[in-house]
Order: structure tokens, then sequence, then C-alpha cells
């Protein structure tokens, strides 16, 4: 064995103890990588493998309306077609338990890819068909358990009463959000004309799947050709594998930040580690030197140390971050269909090894440089500088590595914009600590001068210590202050989550929520719900759909902007209704509302229909202002609105998306639907829940007590997931600082022992110690919530539009605990070693 | 007055005794300088230990001005270093956070005195280092060092000064400056100098010298020792 391998391997073996530290951060900053990695390839895996499947063909034209024959025959000629119907309805059991479902009458070409799989085995045409006066259905085994349904067993939907004749084992097309949204209940196209659904205003959705040889992007633009002005949503596969993928990537991307984060913040570590282990080294490097060993082959020496470190280090990170993963995918495997196999996880670990060893090489380098930069006099010494200068080779190697390291994360990140996004952030935040840093080292050594400081000797020295050359305020902002800003920004955002799930819902909410009442039930609605004692309001608001046809006098089709597809955007539908005493709680962002004495004049002098307010999100796509003119389509008419303001809703509060919203009267004619919110007792809302099931099926309505459990439980799991990720990422810092805090105890006990030996008590010894420690708590408490609650009141107004404020104080506590934990624990440990043994001092001496 | 009675000291070493100081007596009077001049090994840093309170005695007593170190707890010892005795040490042990004049300033700090500035700084004056107040440790030569552990050892007039080695990590030129200095600082003062060194021309310098070997001491009656 080549001798430098050989003492590489017999050096490090006596050294082991001394880089726990580099080892433990490794391990578990490429536990993380592999685990966000795995996960992400089984999602990118499971979910975009076959989006036709998915989505049910090649391309996918969505229409309110069955479409018309000609129609028809052209995507005949063009492809083969199925039509799948789909209707949101309410079915019931015989036990009287309700259940929202999403209604599938299919046809004879059903599925186009994939395969349906029923239990028992059987075709869907027999499982579904009419037997002995009753027809079948098919149900998916999420619905079965929820309403404890067996084969054999009754459901009712709308007039029929259908027996539950297969369970689906596999749908190709089965929705992602199907747990949630509502289970797939299959019936045949007769049963679903017999149930008493259909009728004009019902909301039937006819999804027309097409399956062709042709090239569907090429497809898609020549039916666009032939049907120009039509309004039916036309979407490839393409299109939806591009919205799966994106939300995808955001997700995953959010996850290896994370863990990217860890990594670098465990980086710190490993230089602390790899520096105290150089530099125990001393002595072998320079006996190495004087037995004539070149630099050259000494860093061989190290580098190969580090090598074998980082690579057994990573190994055991991406088995840890296997184990995760595994455990990971079986939750998720509860919401979708989805499992671990042996290829992501391979994937992943070859990934998150590379990472290791290239965050390994990045931190070591300049550390190893610095080591053997250094003469052997100097060496024996032991009188090297800590701001000794790295050679151009060192300097270059590091610069290797780190573009090395950099090139990976973009390579390896979902979204490269995600990744550009925390390269930016980590330089800038880089920057950032080291401004912080400057201002304070600086701000130290000036009041380090004033009177009141020269006054009080144990702060004087507590301040010192802050801009001292090797001071611990860098290495402690960077990894404490990271860890507990990223801890006290998930804590905020889960707590406003979980509140709002656990007590502003259930407070602000109806007790049911009403879909699909129809215009002529409107008032028997009404009346049934005012039957019941414990009712303290209801309101019903009209929900017309509509099309945007013209923006200030022009034709959308017509309209040319850049970055602006305007064809999709006429074929958008979008939901309309009036304010009806603010159903859904919207707020006013810009422009103003209108009120009854100025409506008639403003209509006037615009010259419009009516006024409108438009949500902001869909403003901001069609590039609207308050004053602009916009005539919608609706219902084969078009009236012309001026846009009075913009509005926001309130995130994971709304139940209903109106897109705009019109003045009284302005919507009148269309009115053919309601929705509506019933406030009153939880034990009477499912009684009335029973009767409206009962006498009007196509009414959807839907208790906020499920919706609250279902979502409680989502993110009861999102939140053990952040947990995970936080609390290795906060051990990972606590590892760092730990190190860092390790690094300056020797340097502490020295200075404590000087100050014994010149007749300071140890009570004023420890009292310094004590103030020195409060001022790095109370700098990292400030920094973490200053960016802490600054991430998370980003996230939470405006991502998730959540405005309440009494969460924030619980970042502040959070963070000023744990930097009194931290640093209370830090400086007891250090108080238990403090053995002060001034005749050292003397020692030197002979 | 130090007054010092049958000291002896032992060190336990891998189950063994090592006897480092046998039947030390001596007394020194106030405003003494005194040399402790040995071989290497032979317990010069041992006894200027014992006399810093900075060790416990196997056996004996060390009494200064009156006052059994003996009898004192570890607050007590550290209150009387504070207020009594000046070191100066021969790797000069400042610390590296604070600036010259905080340096130099400690013993008033740790006192807690209002005027511990203004002292330190009159004292860096003396030591020819006022235009080095600002300047860290690190940015100080080895004689400037010194230097201003030579004022932080007399800024709080201490009655006892104990140095030692004060020129071992020092050039020639450098060392004989310092000393010059320590002699010149001592002679304003009515403090007792207890220097332990192997440089025969600073030991000469001083009123009485001591020789220790094999850790027994003895008082040299003549000038002219040879080491």
């Amino acid at each position: 064995m080549d001798f430098r391998l050989s003492f590489a391997c017999r050096d490090l073996g006596e050294s082991l103890r001394r880089v726990w530290l580099f080892c433990a951060c490794l391990v578990l900053g490429v536990c993380l990588v592999m685990a966000s990695g795995a996960v992400y390839q089984m999602l990118n895996r499971s979910l975009l493998s076959d989006t036709r499947a998915l989505m049910g063909g090649d391309v996918e034209i969505e229409s309110n309306q069955p479409l018309a024959n000609d129609v028809q025959a052209w995507l005949a000629e063009h492809g083969t077609v199925s039509l799948m119907q789909e209707l949101n309805t309410m079915v019931s059991t015989r036990d009287g338990e309700f259940r929202l479902v999403e209604l599938l009458s299919t046809d004879a070409a059903y599925p186009l890819y994939g395969q349906l799989v029923l239990s028992p085995a059987q075709s869907l045409q027999a499982a579904t068909a009419k037997q002995n006066g009753h027809w079948g259905v098919a149900i998916d085994p999420v619905l079965a358990e929820r309403l404890k349904l067996a084969l054999g067993d009754w459901i009712s939907v709308g007039q029929l009463e259908m027996q539950v004749r297969a369970l689906v084992l596999e749908q190709p097309d089965r929705r992602l959000n199907a747990n949630w949204r509502g289970a797939p209940v299959l019936v045949a196209q007769e049963a679903l004309n017999a149930s008493g659904l259909v009728h004009p205003a019902s909301r039937i959705e006819y999804e027309y799947r097409i399956r062709t040889t042709q090239n569907a992007e090429q497809w898609k633009r020549e039916f666009v050709a032939a049907f120009p002005d039509s309004e039916w949503e036309v979407r490839t596969f393409a299109d939806r594998s591009e919205r799966i993928a994106e939300r995808l990537s955001q997700i995953a991307s959010g996850l290896l930040i994370v863990a990217f984060s860890t990594l670098f913040i465990g980086g710190l570590g490993i230089y602390n580690s790899i520096a105290v282990y150089l530099h125990s080294k001393r002595a072998t490097m320079a006996t190495l030197k004087s037995a004539g060993l070149r630099d050259r082959h000494i860093a061989h020496i190290y580098l190969l140390q580090v090598g074998l470190l980082a690579g057994v280090s990573g190994l055991l990170g991406v088995v840890l971050g296997g184990l995760l993963a595994w455990a990971g995918s079986l939750v998720l495997a509860q919401e979708l269909p989805m499992t671990l196999q042996g290829d992501d996880a391979l994937q992943a670990a070859g990934i998150a090894w590379l990472f290791g060893m290239l965050t390994a090489y990045s931190f070591t380098l300049p550390a190893l440089g610095k080591a053997l930069n250094v003469d052997v006099a100097s060496l024996f010494r032991d009188s090297q500088s800590d701001e000794a200068i790295l050679s151009r080779g060192w300097n270059i190697a590091t610069l290797i590595a780190i573009v090395l390291l950099t090139a990976l994360v973009l390579i390896v990140i979902p979204d490269v914009l995600f990744g550009l996004a925390f390269l930016a952030v980590v330089l800038v935040c880089l920057a950032f600590f080291e401004g912080v840093v400057r201002v304070l080292k600086h701000t130290a050594e000036r009041i380090e001068g004033r009177p009141w400081l020269l006054r009080h000797a144990a702060w004087r020295f507590a301040v010192a210590n802050l801009h001292r050359p090797d001071t611990p305020l860098r290495a402690t902002l960077l990894s404490l202050g990271a860890a507990l800003t990223l801890l006290v920004a998930c804590t905020v955002v889960v707590v406003a989550l979980l509140r709002m799930i656990h007590d502003t819902i259930p407070e602000e909410s109806p007790a049911l929520i009403l879909y699909d009442v129809l215009g002529d039930q409107q008032s028997e609605v009404a009346g049934m719900a005012e039957s019941y004692a414990s009712l303290r309001a209801l309101t019903l608001s009209p929900l017309v759909r509509g099309r945007v046809a013209s923006m200030n006098g022009q034709p959308l089709r017509e309209l040319n902007t850049p970055k602006v597809d305007w064809q999709e955007m006429a074929r958008d539908e979008h939901k309309l209704s009036y304010l009806s005493g603010n159903i859904d709680g919207i707020r006013l962002v810009a422009g103003t509302l209108w009120n009854d004495s100025n409506l008639a004049q403003r209509i006037k002098q615009a010259g419009v229909d009516f006024l409108f307010i438009m949500e902001d999100r869909e403003a901001e796509q069609m590039q609207v202002q308050p004053g602009d003119t916009i005539g919608f389509s609706i219902q084969g008419q078009t009236k012309t609105g001026l846009l009075s303001g913009i509005y926001s809703q309130r995130g994971i509060q709304t139940r209903f998306w109106f897109e705009a919203i019109f003045s009284d009267g302005a919507l009148d004619p269309f009115i053919t639907m309601y929705v509506g919110t019933v406030y009153m007792d939880d034990e009477e809302a499912l009684a009335l829940q029973t009767d409206l099931a009962r006498q009007f099926p196509n009414v959807i309505t839907v208790r906020t007590e499920e919706l609250v459990a279902s979502a409680a439980e989502l993110l009861g799991k999102g939140t053990q997931g952040l947990a995970v990720l936080s609390a290795i990422s906060l051990l990972v810092s606590l590892m760092v600082l730990s190190s860092v805090m390790a690094a300056g105890r020797e340097k502490q006990t020295y200075h404590a022992v000087i100050l014994h030996a010149l007749g300071a008590r140890m009570a004023y010894i420890r009292s310094a110690i004590r103030i020195e420690y409060a001022l790095l708590a109370t700098i990292v408490s400030v920094f973490s919530i200053v960016l802490g609650l600054s991430i998370a009141a980003l996230i939470l107004q405006l991502r998730l539009k959540i405005y309440t404020l009494d969460v924030y104080w619980l970042g502040v506590i959070l963070a000023i605990a744990a930097s009194a934990l931290v640093f209370g624990l830090g400086a007891r440990y250090l108080f238990q070693r403090l053995k002060l043994r001034p005749a050292s001092l003397l020692r030197d001496a002979g | 007055m130090i007054r010092v009675d049958d000291l002896a000291m032992a060190y336990q070493q891998e189950g063994e005794t090592l006897a480092v100081l046998h039947d030390i007596s001596f007394e020194m009077a106030q405003g003494d300088t005194v040399a402790i001049v040995g071989p290497s090994g032979s317990g010069k840093t041992t006894l200027l230990q014992l006399l810093a309170a900075l060790e416990q005695p196997t056996t004996g007593r060390i009494d200064i001005d009156g006052q059994a170190l003996a009898d004192l707890t570890p607050d007590a010892l550290a209150d009387f270093r504070r207020d009594n005795m000046g070191i100066v040490f021969q790797s000069f042990h400042l610390i590296d956070s604070l600036h010259a004049l905080a340096n130099a300033a400690l013993p008033l700090d740790i006192r807690g005195a209002a005027d511990a500035i203004p002292r330190a700084r009159a004292m860096l004056e003396r030591v020819g280092l006022s235009h080095r107040a600002r300047h860290y440790p690190r940015q100080l030569s080895g004689g400037e060092q010194q230097r201003v552990a030579i004022a932080r050892a007399l800024v709080h007039r201490p009655r006892l000064v104990l140095a030692d080695e004060p020129t071992g990590n020092l050039d020639q030129h450098t060392g004989t400056r310092i000393a010059d200095l320590l002699f010149e600082l001592h002679a304003e003062s009515d403090a007792t100098l207890v220097l332990v060194t192997h440089d025969m021309r600073l030991a000469e310098r001083c009123k009485r010298q001591f020789w220790l070997e094999d850790g027994r001491l003895q008082e040299e009656q003549s000038r002219g020792l040879s080491a």
C-alpha cells in the first residue's frame, strides 16, 4: 500500500474521536439531502411518468355541455375519443351517512390509456349495468372505508338507489386530490341520466379525451384553428405535466433548500472540526516535513483522510436519509398513489453522497491550506497565526470545489429559479452576516471606551470579547442564527395555520356550506334552514359563470401582449357573484366599492352596464387596473362593466373563489344557481344536511367540522415532516455551535486563569462569562426574530393570506427561550469544565 | 514582610511522591529586592507559585504582612492577590481581546476602582507606551508586551511584586531595558520585589540572592553567583 494511504489510515485511526463533529455534521446534512431527493424522485416518477394516463388522453377538451355534432365529427376524424361526464354530488348510505363524491360516467372506449382494475375482476360495463332493476356502481376504496361500505351495500345518488358491485383498485386517471375533493364513483351513462341530477342548470363537465398519434401540441393548434371562437378549455398532456411538474418542483425545491441550508450550516462545523483536528496534527506535520516528506505529499495524506471521513460519513448519511425517505413515503402513500422504489433511492443516494464529498472539501481545503502553509519551525513552536494566508494553489482548489458544489446545486434542484434564489440568498445572507458582524464588532470596539463600561470591568471584558480576532460572533450568528431563523419561521407559520384550523375557522365559519342550489330551489332551501331553531344566519349568493370577452373595447382574442395568452384567457370560465353581505370576507386592496347612492350615477357616467370588482390574482394576470372597462360574455350575451376595485380573498379560509363581484342587479337575468352559508349549531347542521340530501339531492353540502378535521389531519402530517426537518437542522446547528464554544473554551479558560491570577474571584469570572453569553444570546435572538418573523410574515400574508398578528409573539418567545437555553447550557458546561489552575501560567518558566 | 517557615512541596506523580521543595525558611523585609536563582527543575517556579498563593504547600506556612496565606479561602486569596500582589510572567499573558490600556487597567478594574483608566494610562506613560495604549497585544512587539505586563503588575501599587523570568523571552538588549524599567519603577515604590531568573546579571542587581538547588534554598551572602 502506498505510504501516504497507509499513514493516512493509521494516523486517522488514532484520532477518530477528534473528528466526530465533522462526521456528525456531514451525516445529518447528507441525510436530509438524501431524504428530500428520494421523496422528490418518488413523486416525480409516480406523478409524471405517465401523465397521458393521469389525464386520460393526449388531449382533453372540457366543456359544460355536450359538443356539437360537427365538433364531435372532427374529433372522431382526428383520433380515438372517449367521453367522461363528471358531476360533483352527495351520496348517502342507508345508515344516513353522507359524502361528497365525484360521479363519473364513462363510455366503452374508457380508459384510453392505462387499465381500470376492479375487484372482483369484471368489466366496468358489467359492474355498472342494470341488474334486477337496479344500477350498479364501482366505488373508490377510500369512499368504501369512510362510509363503511362493502360489496352488495346500497348507496343513494340523486333519486336512485344503486348497489356497490365493485371496488376500483386501479384507476389510471384518478385525481391526485380525490381523497379530499371527493372520491370517484363510476356509474353507467344511463344511470346518470336516470338519477335526476342531469338538468339544464346542473354543473356537469363533459370531458372529451382524445388519443392521437399526431403531436399533441400540433393537434391542439389545428383544433383551435378549426374552431377559433370556441369557449372550451383545451389541454394537452404536456400542459398537465407542466402544471404538476411546476408545483412538484416548487415543493421539492423547498425541501432541498432546507437540506442544503443544513449542509451549509454543517459545513461550518466541518471547518471548525477539521481546523481543530489539523491543529492537533501540527507536530505530526512538522515531523513529516523535517523527515523530508514534501508538502504536496503531506497534503495528499490529509486530503485522503478528508476523503475517507467524508466518504464513510456520506454513506451513513445516505442510509439514514433512505430510512427517513422510506418513512416519509409511507405517510405520503396514505394520500397519494406512490411507493418508494430502489431507482428513486439510488439516484438520490449518488447525488447526496456527492454533495457530502464536495461540501467536505469546500470547507476543509481552506483549513488544510492554512495548516500546511507554515514552516517547520513555526509548526514546532506552535506559533501559527489564525490569519495565515492561503497560497494561490489552495485558493484555486477551494474555488473549484465551491464552483462544483454550486453547479451541483443548480443541476440537482428541480426549479432552477429556486436554486439561483437560494444561492443569491446565501450570498446575501453571508454579506448581511458579515455586515452585521462588522457593525457589531465596530460598535463593541467603540463602546468599550465609554465611561460606564470603563467602571464595569466584567462588562468591558464581555464587550471586548465580541470584537477580539477570533470572536465566536460570526460562527454563532451563522450557525445558531440560521437555525433559529428557520425554527422561528416554521413555528409561526405552522401555529398560525393550526390556530386558524382549530379556532378561527370553526369560530368564523358557517356550520354548513352549500353548493349548486338551483334558482328555483332557493326559497325552499332557505325555508328548510329557517325551520331549525339554532339558525343564526343564512346567506345565499348567486353563482353565474361567464367569460371575459373584451378589454377597454377591444376583443380579447385580438389583443397581442407579450407573455399573456389572450386566447387561453378568453376560454377561461369565471365565477361571478354579488357582494351579498360579503359572503366570503373579501378585502378590497385597490380602487373603491360602490354604494347605493352613487351606483346609478357612476354607471351612467362610465357608459357601462354595471360596476364590478375583480380578484387580485385574476386582475394581475389580465394586467387590468381600476378604471378599465371589461366586457363579459354570459350565456351568450355580452355586458360591459367598469372595474371599480380589486380585492383579495382570505387564502385557506376562502370557501368560494369568485373571480369577480358585480354590482347588485347586473347578474339577475342569468342567475340559475346559488351558493350559500348556514350558521347554526353543529348537531342541527347534521340534521339539515340529511334533510337537504333527501329533498334536494343535487345540492352539495359540506360540514365545516369535517373540512376542519381533514385539514387538521393533513396539516398534522405536514407539521410532522417540517418538525423532523427543523429538528435535524437545529441539531446540526447546535453541534456546530458546540464546536464553536468548544474551540472558544480553551481561550476562555486561559483568560479566566489570567484574571484569577490577577486577583479576580470565581464569581467575577463567571459573571464576565455570563455577560458575554447573554450578549451573544441577545444578538442571536434579535437576529433570528427579525429574519424569522419577516420570512413568516411574507409566507403568511402574501402566500397564505393569513393576517392574524397574535402568533408572532410566539416566534419572539421561542427565539429568546432557545437562545437562553442553548447559551445557558453552554455556560453551565463551561463552568463545570472551568478548572482554574493559575499555576499553569508560571509553568512555562521552567 | 514575608515570612516563610519550614516550607515543603511535593507532587504526586504516577503513584509516587516527587519532593520539589524541602524545609525552606526565610524572611524578606518590605522593600527588599530578592532574586531566586537555580538550575532548571530546581523548584524556582514552584516557590514563586507558593508565594503568589497559586499553589498550596504540602507543609509549612507563608505569612505576608502577618497574614497566614493558609488561613484564607480561595476568594480571600484572590482578593489578597488583587490588593497586594503584582505578577510579571515570562510569557506576558496579556488578554488578547483587550488593548494595552485595558490590559494595564485590569487589576484596578477587578477591584472596581473608578480611576482605573487614568491610572493605567499614567502607568503606560511611565513604561513608555502611551502612544500604543489602543493597540492590541498582537500588534505589539515582545518587549512592548512585557512592558504592558509590567504596567499591569505595578498599576495598583502592590506590596509584593513577583516576576517570573521577566526577560526570559526577550533578546538581550530588550531584556536589559525591561530590567532597567522594572528596577526603576520598583525604586519609586516600597514594594518587595521577588525575581526568579537564570540571568546572573539580573540577579546581581537585587539586594539579596537565593540559590535554589534540589529543592533546598540557600542565601548567597556574597555577590557574584555562579550558575
